[in-house]
């Protein structure tokens, strides 16, 4: 029910500049993921939302309205914290209606709120528990709680599952994208972990030192990363990294390195950022290092590896390869019958390269 | 020249007692593979507290010979029980122990035992010759006891009266102390400057000898010189309606000793209380506040429904140590009003116990009116922190 936007917000602590000129616009019932690092200030921008922050320049939208002076409790948000901060002297019941108690709601309403909200979160059986005799899980789900009956125009998720284990974490995960579209509202949600990201978000925030690095729907930040940041942060395995030299010949530009020659066609690179000389930096996914592949069109011309680590992941199998003095990762259906040291041809996959200019790790690639 | 003499005296026995200690602990250094037989701890601490008591016994000359036997046969019970009947990984702990305990059991329980000897028994000046020739008391059963309840400790003052008047006492010193406590806790929780500075000097009526600090007050109550007074006719002074309302110099000491005696000992016991609770505010983690602040809560319902529940655990057993502290508090009262030609009218309980005793040289009577405070205050206690712990299981 309500947009939100950030704009040239800068924020320091003291000296230390945290946040530096972050924009971002938010739709009307968007789920949007904020991710970056550990340290990015991530929390903060969410804390600066929620008016526990002072801004220290720039300006927060929500409605339309400005908000940098609101009160907290004014601005119409509930916040899930990391830590989901239960009050630990009251009891489920108690958590979840605080808000409303504090509001002087009347009680049959409060009443009907709070089990509406544990009907859906499954909470009912215990209401009447203390937090401590809850697991992780159940306490997450009553910080959720919390936040639901409230009835909130943005809700405002800080790294809830981060303290959960990995089983729990995705049980979870599916238990938020459930739960957005009951929730009727915008929702921002902050992690380091991609994969929530790539799951659950409408669009993605990508940070890195206080500053925005790219903002688009998952697939667009997987296919298209703007810079070298955003691809090696999204995606797992890491992206493989190749830095070199281009070379261009008649109209054909060549990436070279001590190890690996590979001309780039035109639909990777177009013509005018070929630059003879230039240097670049060659992204590849480990999925599009295909390791003894019959060839075919839109791949690159074979090259001679060694195999020196294979790690079995189940369906999926990863490869330690060197070409050269190249590190390459790929990776590849199970099984891969090959010794570690045994010699093996590869190549890229031309469709979903990426090319980086080194010197300032932007995106030249289509 | 003499004050110099000493210093140099006392200087050289803590030195002295440094060098031993860093003697025995050189040695358990030194020595380090002994620390696994299992003879080695009963051994060490059965054996140098006793020596060290000998030694010092020598020194000091006297009868010491029959307190080192006894010291020293103590020691080796202990050791032997320890060695022999406590078994496990708690031997070691209950070891290091031990030698604290002793000194419990000397200062505590014997005295503690003899106090309910006496109480049965009747001690006082007629029969204290008589106790000095033969060792013996004539026994009275519970006479004491009916005595406590039904004649005055003092001159004027009945039982019932002083009872009320101590009850009163500690609750108006509590109460003030938790407040106050609070209060500037809840300040000195804040972002401050030279926060550190303020802590300290608000601490300093606390970390204070009592004795200085309470003379230094009575002082300050002075009829003519004291601070209270002079302040109180310069008030009245700059703003001449006060005095139509009945402000103005009073004899604090002579007229409202009680009075007195409780402004002093609330200003003496809010640094306490100030220390707990900062502690216990230090300790909530500051999420809550972000939360409550979410939901809309203000600042009084901040402290109502976030701070208040939470100090409680750190509150409850410094209540109780302050009730129990005020309640017993003889120091102000008596270095108040005690001296000759002091008044009865701020005696609580047991400064009226401190007078029968050596005013009046009624020692038995007051070893019954001295188990008698102590009930109450144990059963008190034991009543108060029940109520704590059931209250905890709750959540
Ligand atoms: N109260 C504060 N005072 C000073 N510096 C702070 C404060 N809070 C955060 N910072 C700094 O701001 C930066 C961003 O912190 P923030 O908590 O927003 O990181 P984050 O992106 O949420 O990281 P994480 O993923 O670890 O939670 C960090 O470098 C941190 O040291
Ligand atoms: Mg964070």
């Amino acid at each position: 029910m309500a947009t939100v936007q950030f704009k040239k917000i800068v924020k320091k602590f003291g000296d230390n500049l945290v946040l530096n000129g972050v924009d971002v616009d938010i739709k009307d019932h968007e789920f949007v993921v904020i991710v970056g690092p550990s340290g990015c200030g991530k929390t903060t921008l969410l804390r600066m939302l929620a008016g526990l922050e002072e801004v220290t320049d720039g300006e927060i939208f929500i409605d339309n309205l400005l908000v940098n002076e609101l009160h907290p409790s004014k601005r119409e948000i509930a916040m899930v914290f990391q830590d989901y901060a239960l009050y630990p002297h009251m009891t489920v019941e108690e958590n979840m209606n605080f808000a409303l108690r504090l509001r002087k709601m009347p009680k049959a309403e409060i009443r009907a709120r709070v089990t509406e909200a544990a009907n859906i979160l499954q909470l009912n059986k215990f209401l009447k528990r203390m937090p401590k005799q809850l697991s992780g899980g159940q306490r997450q789900r009553v910080a959720i709680g919390r936040a639901i009956v409230r009835k909130p125009k943005v809700f405002l998720f800080d790294e809830p599952l981060s303290n959960l284990d990995a089983k729990l974490r995705e049980e979870m995960r599916v238990e938020i994208a459930k739960l957005y579209p009951r929730l009727n509202a915008t929702i921002l949600y902050v992690t380091h972990d991609q994969v929530e990201a790539m799951t659950l978000a409408g669009r993605i925030v990508i940070m890195n030192h206080g500053i925005v690095q790219q903002v688009g729907s998952p697939i667009e930040v997987y296919r298209k990363p703007c810079n070298l940041f955003v691809a090696g942060f999204i995606g797992s395995p890491t992206m493989n990294f190749l830095t070199g030299k281009l070379s261009v010949a008649d109209g054909v530009s060549v990436f070279s390195n001590e190890s690996v020659t590979l001309p780039i066609p035109a639909f990777v690179l177009p013509q005018k950022e070929a630059l003879e000389g230039r240097e670049v930096v060659l992204g590849v996914r480990p999925d599009d290092v295909l390791v003894e592949h019959p060839g075919g069109e839109k791949l690159s011309c074979k090259m001679d590896g060694v195999l020196e680590v294979c790690e079995l992941l189940g369906h999926r199998e990863n490869l330690y390869l060197k070409v050269g003095g190249q590190r390459l990762l790929a990776t590849v259906e199970a099984f891969f019958n090959r010794s570690p040291g045994s010699a093996v041809s590869l190549c890229f996959n031309y469709q979903n390269m990426h090319v980086f200019d080194k010197a300032t790790g932007q995106r030249i690639s289509e | 020249m003499e004050t110099l003499k000493s210093i140099v005296e006392v200087t050289w026995f803590i030195i002295l007692v440094a060098v031993g200690v860093a003697a025995l602990v050189g040695y358990l250094y030194s020595h380090f593979k002994f620390y696994a037989r299992s003879w080695f701890f009963p051994a060490v601490l059965a054996v140098f507290p006793a020596l060290a008591l000998a030694v010092f016994g020598g020194l000091l000359g006297g009868y010491t010979f029959q307190l080192w036997l006894y010291f020293l046969l103590a020691e080796a019970a202990i050791a032997a029980f320890f060695r022999f009947l406590v078994k496990g990984r708690h031997t070691v702990p209950y070891l290091m122990l031990a030698p604290a305990f002793v000194g419990l059991a000397l200062l505590l329980v014997y005295p503690f035992v003899f106090e309910v000897y006496l109480s049965f028994h009747d001690l006082k000046l007629t029969t204290i010759m008589m106790w000095k020739n033969t060792g013996t008391l004539p026994f009275v059963g519970i006479t004491q006891y009916i005595k406590v309840f039904t004649t005055s400790p003092l001159s004027e003052v009945t039982f019932w009266a002083l009872l009320l008047r101590t009850l009163v006492w500690t609750f108006t010193n509590v109460f003030f102390h938790v407040v106050g406590g609070f209060i500037l806790a809840l300040m000195l929780n804040n972002h401050i400057k030279f926060k550190g500075i303020y802590r300290t000097l608000l601490v300093i009526p606390w970390a204070m000898p009592q004795v200085v600090a309470v003379l230094a007050m009575r002082g300050e109550f002075h009829a003519q010189y004291g601070f209270v007074n002079i302040f109180l006719v310069k008030l009245v002074h700059h703003l001449p309606f006060l005095a139509s309302l009945g402000v103005g110099p009073v004899q604090w000491v002579s007229d409202y000793p009680l009075i007195t005696c409780t402004l002093i000992n609330i200003w003496l016991g809010i640094p306490f209380m100030m220390v707990v609770i900062l502690g216990g505010l230090q300790s909530i983690s500051s999420s809550y506040y972000d939360a409550a602040d979410i939901d809309g809560a203000s600042y009084f319902q901040k402290l109502r429904y976030i701070t208040l529940p939470l100090v409680r655990p750190v509150m409850m057993p410094a209540v109780t140590l302050g009730t129990v502290w005020t309640f017993n508090n003889i120091n102000v009262i008596y270095l108040v009003t005690g001296q000759s030609g002091g008044t009865e009218q701020a005696d609580i309980l047991v400064s009226a116990l401190y007078k029968a005793a050596f005013t009046y040289n009624r020692y038995s009577y007051s070893a019954a009116f001295a188990i008698i405070v102590f009930a109450m205050l144990f059963f008190f206690s034991v009543f108060y922190l029940k109520s704590f712990d059931a209250a905890k299981d709750e959540r």
